[in-house]
């Protein structure tokens, strides 16, 4: 596949950080400063079965950016998580839950170099 | 970024728009949340709801550039008429709490395609057709007719649409980003 401009980083970003409150972390704007790719967790408030639902569909994608070596990360919470991406064999990804954007910003910056970006570099493995 | 202020409606956002990692090979024009876009909803106080990517769970991460009629088969419905249930449920949670929502796709994709997508119906084989044929033809990709189908078998009228014209030759971002904001304005 031809490298594009795509970085290989892919957050799982609670809703409470996709959507803050006023004064709240700002997950995406941290994500775009960062590089990083966003992928969207069912608010807190929603029915069981609709989130059960929804997480279902989360971990398919999830499970195809694994395979490729994609970093993954989670930012915040959301129950009932762990138990969706164990159903496509894959453990809860390093977490934060931040206190400022700030601190967002140097996790995400802190992540090593994601295997699909090495294995896409001549000589990479 | 301003925060999102609640109140405002919901834009239900193709995946891409804050994960271009889902793009298709070389389809990424970011390294992951394509801001022009997200910015609008921030500056006007809309809701944001990432819907899932139809093509990424399906057809992989290494999967070719398609047209409709290639994404076009029985299982890839099934799919996308699952991954839309999904999301109707969504919707209809918050068209009963009296939220305005605008959908917001991407022009010239087989799946996520608002009001332009793209048709060939000779592709298939060893691909050998050269860049530039064309392609694009006004509707709606299979993700979003089957999103459609849904809403309408539980009474639920489509919305407001816009798109990323990433795709579209002469995109204009400023022209995009007067389209998605009329959209939003109703």
């Amino acid at each position: 596949m031809r490298r594009d401009e795509r970085s290989f980083r892919v957050a799982l970003v609670a809703d409470f950080y996709v959507n803050p409150p006023p004064g709240g972390v700002d997950g995406i704007a941290a994500a775009a400063e960062a590089g990083w790719g966003v992928m969207q967790l069912p608010a807190d408030d929603y029915p069981a079965a609709v989130t059960e639902r929804l997480l279902f569909e989360v971990a398919e994608q999830v499970e195809e950016f694994s395979r490729h070596g994609y970093d993954l990360v989670v930012v915040g919470r959301r129950d009932g998580l762990a138990e969706a991406l164990a159903r496509v064999g894959l453990a809860l990804p390093d977490a934060i839950t931040p206190a400022s954007f700030v601190a967002l910003r140097e996790f995400l910056d802190s992540r090593p170099s994601p295997q699909a970006l090495s294995e896409l570099e001549p000589g990479g493995g | 970024m301003p925060p999102y202020a609640r109140g405002m409606g919901v834009a239900f956002v193709a995946h891409c728009m804050l994960n271009q990692n889902s793009k298709v090979g070389d389809g990424a024009h970011c390294a992951g949340v394509y801001s022009p876009i997200v910015d609008v909803l921030r500056a006007k106080g809309w809701r944001i709801e990432q819907m899932p990517c139809p093509e990424l769970a399906f057809a992989g991460l290494n999967r070719f550039w398609a047209v409709r009629e290639q994404y076009d088969t029985a299982a890839y419905r099934r799919h996308c008429a699952r991954l839309a249930a999904a999301v109707a449920d969504v919707i209809a949670l918050r068209v009963e709490r009296g939220e305005d929502v605008v959908l917001l796709g991407v022009e010239g994709s087989p799946s996520m395609g608002v009001t332009i997508t793209s048709s060939d119906a000779r592709r298939g084989g060893r691909p050998e057709w050269p860049d530039g044929s064309p392609e694009l033809v006004s509707g709606e990709g299979i993700f979003v007719e089957e999103l459609g189908r849904e809403l309408n078998s539980r009474g639920i009228g489509f919305p407001r649409v816009a798109g990323d014209t990433h795709a579209i030759p002469g995109h204009d971002e400023a022209a995009q980003r007067a389209a998605v904001e009329s959209a939003l304005d109703g």
